[in-house]
């Protein structure tokens, strides 16, 4: 089996050819049909602004739009991924979880990529290295084996459930094929053997959410919004290519495991360089991971269709930055500055995002902000050295947020694209399955003890508790209690959203009400089957129970040892550990009761006073802090649009300035060349000329006085040649 | 197969000749029918003929192959020459697709004056395959010279309402450019044999022999390598072109017919950097390694690129927006080139090829739609992914190569570039790397801007997609660039050697700075490493 | 000076002395046959140049040529020799461009025939002037017969005003240049042109010598229309019959540039560095002028009269190379290109007359290629080659007088030449543009044979030397004098 895990990209990668060209050749004849996805377009239609209350009549009835070749695409769409899948089991079983957690990994070279010829490396460390190459290579090890896992199968379930949630979409066939395209890519990105296989991946999911994001490419919003992602990304790629090259000229070659081979082996000469490289590497991971500063494209990215949201913006695709982080462990160990930078954006990014999730009225925007806050944990672990655990909460992570973004998906389509939740409420009762689901994901990402988050964030907490910053010894401190209290916000949000959505009664209008209806199975399966995972996926990471901490030594094979450094291995008393656990659950507690005795039980008293009183704040929040606004104006407007149109101007005067002045000038002399020629020479001597004329007859018969000068030209001429010679002889 | 006693270059460059001449013999001018599919016979035939140079070309040996040599003008040391390395061969099979494309491409979009339309356009061929064949100075500046006739034409006869200003501009600006370079040629020639001014002659027989002459102005002077660098640079410069020589190609390229933009993106550029490659750099390697002279170069193909990117982003008319990406492009090759070592060579000549491809697909692309609408203002489209979605999928896929997106052949190119660049220096590659964000974002919305969004114009609303004809010609440009982008290999191992030789010979690999080490930690720290090393 | 008429002179001199006979037996035929019938006569000049040709190839086979003919007035080495071939292939080219609109023409073609013939004579006498007074002579003849040929079109206010100023102005030069012969004379005693050199080769320069020098440069400098004597140029093309204007443009030019070669390479080479500043200057002057003034002209003829003066321009770069054998190559070759291509064009001009004598304006070749192709293709021929684009005959030609420059030293005058070539471009393709970009004025163009002839010869001519210059240089080199 290990030997095919070439095949596990390339199957989707087929599936998506089929699907593409199965479509192309349905719609190419597809002449006149000026009109379009009008009609049958769909919920996320009105994500992005608010523009509430627009419903959409298609979604929730059968719609009766004919979708050629649909089984065919369902087939192949969800069967590649469902392929990939087993392959994917069947690989990792192959090789054994066991040889797994001690250190085994198993890497396929397909074919060399392309050598770049000699080069020497920079600085001479670790000395010259000839031949500079990049093989098409992929490899499976713990932390792969990991990702894959869960990639491909939470995957496979958002396949399934896109057939109902897709099923009345004109681009059916379109939909599958990018994600399967996405699939391809994003295991390309887990899978790939060196630096350049992951960016290939990293670009891949980047082109694949632009793609997705801008499904409903008619609508101006959808498509700015892919744009949007694809160009912040493309700044977050701007560092992490920048990084590679780094890697590149420092090692002379990009695969992991000789590069992190060769730094864990002789630190002190590379830890110099480790700071820049690893700031350049996480600037890569800001981008797609949506940290602070380069968040902002993953809320409108919600533009989307609901499991996109789901597969890629929330388990999959944005987990990358942490999944590059970890893997570059060993550089970012040998570079505590950045580390520090890394934790400290993580935290702050936790934070930032929860407060804005708090005033959100979107659901998916709410979902989207927290999503952004739960990899700023991720990015907290790793930053604190934490990297198991960090992994540890993608992991998790990847079960609940998949099941609350497919919980919502199932809610707008039982309200036929409604999307705000001031207009929801009640629903518990009418949609039953969507209603348990969301409520378990809700709890688990609250981190209420023994669901999967309370141990994935607990870890976490715990290693910022224990953190060590020589130079700032404080800082853990304040990052622990950043955690602590977003972990609150956390809780109170996510029960403000559920209690808005499910209690109460329904605050959508009655025609609405009576179409709401519980989804098909096709939906309802796989919100089960990921809401029991976010159940117990969080037994693989019991801390204090001996042996409990199952993914902690299944990835130990992460942690390299670093040559010359012995790990502080810190085993914290069992009484702090607990402190910490209750100090965790005290916090979620107080989030879950403000909310409910706000929102259910007060039914938004409060907050309304809360509103009334701090004004100013509430509209900064609601807003986000017009950070897009900012970026808008000072970076897309200001710089790139306004510097673009004033270097056209450049461009048109001064630049052109070059054959056009030229021409130009020339042409001035030509005149006056001519001119001299005709009539200067006339005017010039007209009186001598005249002098001339009397004395001769000859001349007057001429009838012009020309001649004369041009014999006094001639003469001049003449002189000026005799005068040059006496000059410069 | 074995060339040793045909003159393949030869045939390859003047079938399109003999052709044209058919054409204007043979054909009368009402039978527009037949002049196409004879134009058409002739640029298949060549590229066939093209074809096999691929696999006889021998990768592992040095210097030139397929050498062809008569005498032509002995008197002054001029003799026909022809023969390839790696860099020419690329380019040759290039241009050979290339004429195939423009003509396929041209059989609508020209309704008037065919004959002398396809004949200029065989002309145009012939001369420029021998730019990238011949082998001997004068015989070079020959081709260089005449190429400029035929394209002047296409453009001033064929081409949109500013063509007059257009093609003399292009004529003028680039004739400019090359006269200087005749007067380098000439010290040269001097300096091979009786010397002129100050400087005493070799005393060598006279010759024109690119690969003598070469030997020969590696032992001149420095000073006088760097003027003989600047008389050759403006020639080739103006012909990339670089930044702030660049200004008559928007307008060239604007107002030409479609098949003359993408003759000139496609080949006419790479004229440009083809030159440095094989003349500025082997030629006058103290010019080159002189520090001053870099940092010229290097600081104008930064700006090329960054400019470029900037001034595309804000373009309201499709051609001039595509022109000006070129520009940006351009600098990369330059960029990678005047890197001075493997990475960025190779690269920089990989690049050529790439731009060749996807900014020639992108005007064959435009080229179509403005053959439906007859307007190039991008505000006059939009929601055109509905109507053509086949179109819209070639046009992705060449906004993506040309975006560089990996697994696409703009990619390879870029990626090879900047490593280079960040070899030599960390600023280099990051001011040039944002020109990829650039890239990004100008293509991107260009793509928006014509495909996303409602059918607004009632024009577009019954747009027919793609014709049979129009994807035969799109078809070969996506499979290159799917190749170059996930094999290169057997085009890398084709560039391999004259990269390598031009690398030896400028110093490549002692001019390797560690970048790194003059960036970040004091060279102490890598010095303690390199010390503990074992 | 006394000498004694040897047998072999009137071998040697043969083609002059049937060239002379010709002219009168012209005159007097025309006066027995009408004005319809002159065609005749032009063939018969055309036959008479051919049988003239022919004798100079006669007298190119002896082997006692380039012996001193009538005690070292005239010699006829291979360099005399050349310029002859050359004035004749102007002088034929003259002829059969000329039929057509000497038969419209209102006036006895008789008569100009007859005058073409008598200045071909003084031209065949300049190549091989080798003693300043029958050079001077020569130069003479040649000059009146074109002052009468200017004024050809008596009745034409333009024509005669063209004529008398050409006439005066050349007086004028005739006596510059006199002057300095005499000046010459007075301080070396001699007349001969290897006798000044042996002279020369001793004595040290005197301001008078150098003056004379001076003068006798002015004088030819003006039959060549290099600036500052460039003036009358412009107004005599224009005004004169464009035939006749076309063999102004060629054959007298190269016959002074003959003498101009002869006297400055045989006679003063030791003063190369006392005249080479001026006549560097002069050259930039008349490139720059010449270019720049042609750029805005409407007037065809007016254009190519600036485009003859800046072609000065470029073959003095030559005078300048006389150090080394570049400059005389360059002379030569360049001449030699300068003849087909400057002719080929006139020859256009003269196919779209519409009257004999009226000034052609660029908007007259609108739309030539829908009208007559050949002929559009021919005159892109020629103006590319005057531009100096390979490969035709201008380019080859322009190589060498560049090289000649560079090798003389004055490589800022080649930067300037180079420059201005570029400029020329402009100007020229301005026509060509018209021919091919505009649409299509007026009627198909039809042409005569003799036309016909003329511009196929110049068109081949032109393609030829470009193509395949290696023939023509390896002749132009054994034809190089000796100082």
């Amino acid at each position: 089996m290990r030997h095919y895990i070439w095949l596990i990209p390339l199957v989707p990668l087929a599936g998506f050819l089929i699907n593409g060209l199965l479509y192309l050749v349905s719609h190419r004849t597809k002449g006149q049909a000026a009109h379009g996805d009008e009609e049958d377009g769909h919920g996320e239609a009105h994500a992005v602004p608010p523009v509430a209350g627009s419903h959409d009549t298609v979604h929730g009835h059968a719609a009766h739009v004919h979708i050629p070749f649909k089984s065919v695409h369902t087939a192949v769409g969800v069967g590649s991924v469902g392929i990939a899948c087993l392959l994917a089991f069947g690989a990792i079983f192959d090789i054994g979880l066991k040889a797994f957690a001690a250190g085994a990994s198993h890497s396929e070279t397909l074919y060399r990529w392309f050598s770049l010829g000699v080069n020497q490396a920079v600085g001479q460390v670790p000395g010259p290295l000839k031949e500079w190459v990049v093989d098409v290579a992929f490899r499976l090890d713990a932390l792969s084996a990991l990702m894959l896992a869960f990639v491909t199968f939470v995957g496979f379930l958002i396949h399934v459930y896109s057939v109902g949630y897709m099923g009345h979409e004109e681009g059916y066939g379109r939909y599958f094929a990018y994600l399967n395209l996405f699939m391809f890519a994003m295991l390309v990105l887990v899978l790939g053997a060196n630096f350049l296989m992951l960016f290939v991946g990293w670009e891949g999911v980047g082109l694949c959410s632009y793609l997705l994001i801008g499904y409903y490419y008619e609508r101006n919003y959808a498509a700015d919004a892919g744009k949007k992602a694809f160009v912040v990304n493309r700044i977050g790629d701007f560092g992490f290519i920048l990084g590679i090259f780094a890697v590149f000229s420092l090692f002379g070659t990009l695969d992991f495991e000789k590069v992190f081979g060769a730094a864990a082996a002789d630190p002190s000469s590379y830890a110099p360089y480790m700071t820049l490289v690893c700031l350049l590497l996480f600037v890569g991971a800001c981008g797609k991971s949506a940290q602070f500063p380069l968040y902002v494209w993953l809320p409108d990215a919600m533009a989307g269709p609901t499991p996109v949201s789901a597969l890629i913006h929330a388990a999959t695709m944005v987990t990358a930055g942490v999944y590059m982080v970890a893997r570059c462990n060993v550089f970012f160990r040998l570079a505590p500055e950045a580390m520090m930078v890394v934790a400290v954006v993580g935290a702050f990014t936790a934070l930032f995002a929860a407060t804005i999730g708090v005033a959100q009225n979107d659901i998916k925007k709410v979902l989207a902000y927290s999503t952004v806050s739960q990899l700023g944990y991720m990015f907290l672990a790793c930053g604190v050295g934490a990297f198991t655990e960090g992994m540890f909460h993608v992991t998790t992570h990847s079960f609940f947020k998949a099941c609350l973004f497919l919980g919502s998906g199932s809610v707008i389509h039982a309200l036929a694209g409604e999307q705000d939740i001031r207009r929801m409420g009640g629903l518990a009762s009418k949609i039953p399955t969507t209603y348990r689901t969301f409520l378990i994901a809700t709890l688990t990402i609250s981190g209420v003890p023994f669901l999967a988050a309370f141990f994935s964030k607990d870890a976490i907490k715990a290693a910022v508790y224990h953190a060590e910053f020589a130079p700032i010894p404080w800082l853990p401190k304040v990052l622990y209690a950043v955690a602590l209290f977003t972990a609150g916000l956390t809780a109170f949000y996510m029960f403000r959203l559920l209690a808005l959505t499910f209690w109460g009664h329904f605050r959508g209008g009655t025609e609405a009400e009576k179409d709401i209806h519980e989804s098909p199975k096709t939906m309802t399966i796989p919100l089960i089957v990921l809401a029991f995972l976010s159940v117990v996926s969080g037994y693989v990471g019991v801390p204090i129970l001996e042996g409990g901490n199952k993914i902690g030594e299944f990835l130990k094979p992460l942690r390299m040892p670093i040559a010359g450094r012995q790990e502080a291995a810190h085993h914290a008393p069992i009484s702090v550990e607990l402190a910490l656990m209750g100090a965790a659950v005290a916090v979620a507690a107080v989030g879950i009761y403000l909310a409910w005795s706000w929102y259910a039980k007060g039914e938004g008293r409060v907050p309304a006073l809360l509103v009334q009183r701090w004004p100013g704040v509430y509209r900064a929040v609601e807003n986000k802090y017009f950070v897009d606004e900012a970026y808008d104006k000072v970076f897309v407007r200001g710089l790139a649009l306004g510097g673009g149109n004033l270097l056209w101007e450049v461009d048109a005067t001064v630049v052109d300035l070059i054959p056009n002045g030229a021409a130009a000038v020339t042409k001035g002399f030509s005149w006056v060349a001519s001119f001299f020629d005709q009539y200067v020479v006339d005017g010039l001597v007209n009186g001598l000329a005249d002098t001339l004329a009397a004395l001769c007859g000859v001349f007057r018969k001429a009838q012009t006085g020309r001649v004369q000068n041009y014999a006094l030209v001639m003469g001049g001429g003449l002189f000026c040649l005799v005068a040059v010679y006496l000059l410069f002889r | 197969m074995d060339f040793s006693n045909i003159p393949i270059l030869s045939i390859v460059t003047y079938i399109p000749l003999v052709g044209a001449l058919a054409v204007v013999f043979l054909i009368p001018k009402e039978k527009t029918g037949t002049i196409k599919a004879f134009a058409t016979f002739v640029a298949v035939l060549d590229f066939v003929v093209s074809l096999p140079l691929w696999w006889a070309f021998d990768r592992g040996k040095d210097g030139y192959q397929f050498v062809e040599k008569a005498e032509w003008i002995p008197s002054l040391g001029v003799s026909y020459q022809f023969g390839i390395d790696g860099i020419s061969l690329v380019l040759i099979l290039l241009t050979t697709l290339m004429g195939v494309i423009a003509i396929v491409c041209s059989y609508t979009a020209i309704s008037d004056r065919q004959k002398e339309y396809y004949v200029l356009l065989l002309l145009l061929q012939t001369f420029m395959i021998g730019t990238f064949c011949c082998l001997d100075l004068f015989l070079f500046y020959v081709f260089w010279e005449v190429m400029l006739v035929p394209m002047y034409f296409l453009i001033g006869v064929w081409g949109g309402q500013r063509r007059l200003y257009a093609a003399i501009k292009f004529f003028l600006y680039t004739l400019a450019g090359s006269v200087l370079m005749l007067l380098g040629i000439i010290a040269l020639y001097f300096y091979n044999t009786s010397g002129f001014l100050g400087y005493k002659g070799l005393g060598n027989p006279a010759t024109f022999s690119i690969e003598k002459l070469t030997a020969v102005a590696q032992q001149m002077p420095p000073e006088l390598q760097v003027w003989l660098f600047f008389a050759f640079f403006l020639g080739f410069a103006i012909k990339v072109p670089m930044f702030p020589f660049h200004t008559w190609l928007p307008d060239a390229h604007t107002e030409a017919p479609t098949a003359g933009s993408v003759i000139l993106a496609a080949i006419l550029l790479k004229m440009g950097t083809y030159g440095f490659v094989r003349f500025s750099l082997p030629m006058f390697p103290e010019a080159v390694r002189d520090r001053r002279v870099i940092a010229v170069m290097v600081a104008l193909a930064i700006i090329g690129i960054v400019y470029g990117a900037m001034v595309t982003l804000v373009q309201k008319d499709m051609k001039r927006l595509i022109a000006y990406s070129s520009v940006s492009h351009l600098g990369f090759v330059m960029l990678g080139v005047f890197a001075l070592n493997m990475s960025g060579m190779q690269g920089g000549i990989l690049q050529m090829i790439n731009h060749g491809i996807s900014t020639g697909a992108l005007f064959l692309l435009v080229g179509i739609l403005y053959e439906r609408r007859h307007t190039r203002m991008i505000s006059e489209y939009g929601g055109l992914a509905k109507q053509m979605p086949v179109y819209a999928t070639y046009f992705m896929i060449m906004v993506l190569s040309s975006m560089g997106l990996p697994l696409l052949n703009g990619f390879i190119g870029e990626f090879t570039i900047l490593q280079g660049a960040f070899a030599k220096n960390f600023w280099w590659a990051f001011f040039a790397a944002t020109g990829i964000v650039l890239g990004a974002a100008y293509l991107l919305w260009l793509y928006q801007r014509l495909f996303f969004g409602e059918i607004t114009n009632p024009a577009n609303a019954k747009l027919p997609d793609l014709t049979l004809r129009e994807q035969l010609t799109l078809l070969p440009l996506v499979i290159l660039a799917l190749w170059i982008g996930l094999y290169p290999g057997p085009i890398f191992r084709v560039i391999r050697r004259p990269s390598e030789k031009i690398v030896q010979i400028v110093g490549g690999a002692t001019a390797e700075a560690p970048a790194l080490a003059e960036k970040t930690a004091a060279p102490g720290a890598s010095g303690g490493g390199v010390a503990a090393r074992p | 000076m006394t000498f004694a008429v040897k047998a072999s002179d009137w071998a040697l001199l043969s083609p002059e002395i049937f060239l002379s006979a010709a002219g009168l037996l012209l005159l007097a035929i025309s006066v027995l046959i009408g004005k319809e019938r002159e065609e005749f006569l032009g063939y018969l000049a055309t036959l008479s140049v051919f049988v003239t040709g022919a004798l100079v190839v006669f007298v190119a086979l002896r082997p006692d040529r380039g012996m001193p003919i009538l005690g070292g007035a005239f010699v006829v080495d291979n360099f005399a020799l050349f310029f002859k071939a050359l004035i004749l292939l102007s002088l034929v080219l003259s002829i059969l461009a000329s039929v057509k609109f000497v038969g419209q023409a209102p006036y006895p073609g008789g008569e100009y025939y007859a005058l073409l013939l008598f200045a071909g004579v003084g031209m065949l006498f300049m190549a091989s002037g080798n003693n300043l007074i029958s050079i001077y002579i020569s130069l003479e003849t040649m000059a009146l017969a074109s002052y009468v040929l200017a004024g050809y079109f008596k009745g034409e206010i333009k024509s005669t005003e063209a004529a008398l100023k050409y006439f005066i102005l050349g007086a004028f030069s005739s006596g510059v240049l006199l002057y300095g012969l005499s000046l010459v004379y007075g301080v070396t005693g001699t007349m001969g042109l290897p006798e000044l050199a042996k002279k020369l080769a001793g004595a040290e320069r005197s301001n008078l010598l150098m003056l004379g020098i001076l003068l006798i440069l002015a004088g030819l400098l003006f039959k060549i229309a290099a600036v500052p004597f460039h003036v009358w140029t412009p107004d005599v093309y224009e005004g004169s019959p464009t035939p006749v204007t076309a063999f102004f443009s060629v054959g007298p030019k190269v016959a002074a540039y003959a003498i101009l070669a002869r006297i400055y390479y045989v006679a003063f080479p030791k003063f190369h560095p006392d005249w080479g500043l001026i006549v560097a200057l002069v050259s930039a002057a008349t490139m720059i002028l010449g270019n720049i003034a042609a750029l805005l002209q409407t007037n065809v003829k007016r254009m190519l009269a600036y485009s003859s003066i800046a072609n000065a321009g470029y073959a003095l770069l030559g005078v300048l190379g006389f150090r080394t054998e570049w400059g005389l190559w360059g002379i030569l070759i360049y001449l030699l290109a300068y003849t087909f291509m400057n002719f080929g064009a006139f020859t256009l001009v003269i196919l779209l007359e519409s009257r004999g004598y009226a000034g052609e304006s660029v908007s007259d070749f609108n739309g030539l290629a829908q009208r007559n192709m050949p002929a559009a293709i021919l005159m892109l021929i020629f103006l590319l080659s005057l531009a100096g684009l390979p490969p035709t005959a201008g380019f080859i030609g322009k190589y060498y007088l560049f090289a000649a420059a560079w090798k003389a030293g004055y490589v800022w005058l080649a930067v300037v030449a180079v420059a201005m070539s570029a400029v020329s471009l402009f100007y020229y393709f301005r026509i060509a543009a018209a021919m091919f970009f505009s649409e299509a004025a007026g009627a198909k163009v039809q042409s005569s044979y003799a036309l016909t002839a003329v511009a196929a010869v110049c068109g081949l001519g032109t393609l030829l030397i470009g193509v395949l210059p290696q023939p023509f240089i390896a002749v132009l080199k054994s034809c190089v004098l000796s100082p």
